[in-house]
């Protein structure tokens, strides 16, 4: 087996944690742990292809767009965590819808 | 793969492992940043040091950060209502037949989609990517970061005094 396909078993594992994680619970920052774990997974594997295919300035480029990317999506997600906290009481992702209106 | 790199992967995977599966959502948020910290050292394995020092500023700084803040906010209910473990539990049972199943198919996928690669020539630097050849990301970037202020101050509006 080469190198690289041993690389994406191992990511394809940690895109199944994230996934699996995002499933299991409804806590809203559990959700958002699993969506991190998700595209840590994803960064790495931008990473290997572009090591893969010699062109990791590229990967790089994109890479640092994607983390400003997770940070404003981590951002937002946690400031509804936040007011959904503040009106309910609970973190339960069910109840986001009650911030409609 | 060499020892050192297979060994960091398979401790991402550990830790992203004991992140889903952690009780305490103190402990999720601490290896959420082990998990940051492995990525990062492995991208500055495949000499991708620019991809590494945003990784550990940024995600296992900035974000850890903004996670303890949100979990020091909500522990109480935590504690209140605290989440059936059995789905937890069962992690590690689907990741094994996850993995087990993936073994006789995802590798050799892999390596048939290894052999399509177009090999770049390498030779630009970050700098030239960055400001020249992938110019219009810094434009997204920036409106990126406009939406997570606009949406944040949507989010929560002043106060009206009546």
């Amino acid at each position: 087996m080469t190198s690289f396909a041993m690389e994406w078993y191992l990511i394809a594992l940690m895109l199944f944690v994230g996934f699996y994680g995002m499933l299991a619970s409804r806590s809203i920052v559990r959700q958002l742990i699993g969506l991190e774990i998700v595209s840590k997974a994803a960064m790495l594997a931008l990473i290997s292809a572009g090591a893969l295919s010699d062109n990791l300035v590229y990967a790089q480029a994109l890479l640092l767009t994607m983390i400003v990317i997770e940070v404003v999506v981590v951002a937002a997600g946690l400031a509804l965590l936040v007011k959904t906290f503040r009106i309910n009481g609970t973190a339960d992702i069910w109840r986001l819808d009650s911030l409609k209106g | 793969m060499k020892d050192y790199s297979a060994l960091l992967f398979a401790l991402t995977v550990f830790f992203s492992l004991w992140a889903v599966m952690a009780r305490k959502l103190l402990t999720s948020a601490i290896m959420l940043a082990l998990v940051s910290v492995c990525v990062s050292l492995i991208f500055f394995d495949f000499g991708a040091p620019w991809a590494g020092v945003f990784e550990l500023s940024v995600c296992a700084g900035l974000i850890t950060v903004l996670f303890i803040g949100a979990v020091s906010l909500i522990r109480s209910d935590e504690e209140k209502r605290p989440e059936g473990r059995a789905a937890f539990l069962a992690l590690p049972l689907a990741a094994a037949i996850f993995a087990i199943a993936g073994w006789f198919y995802l590798p050799a996928f892999f390596t048939e989609l290894a052999d399509w690669v177009r090999p770049g020539n390498g030779r630009a630097t970050l700098g030239q990517a960055l400001w020249e050849l992938r110019r219009p990301d810094l434009l997204g970037q920036i409106l990126m970061l406009a939406a997570g202020v606009f949406v944040i101050k949507s989010v929560f509006p002043r106060r009206n005094e009546k």
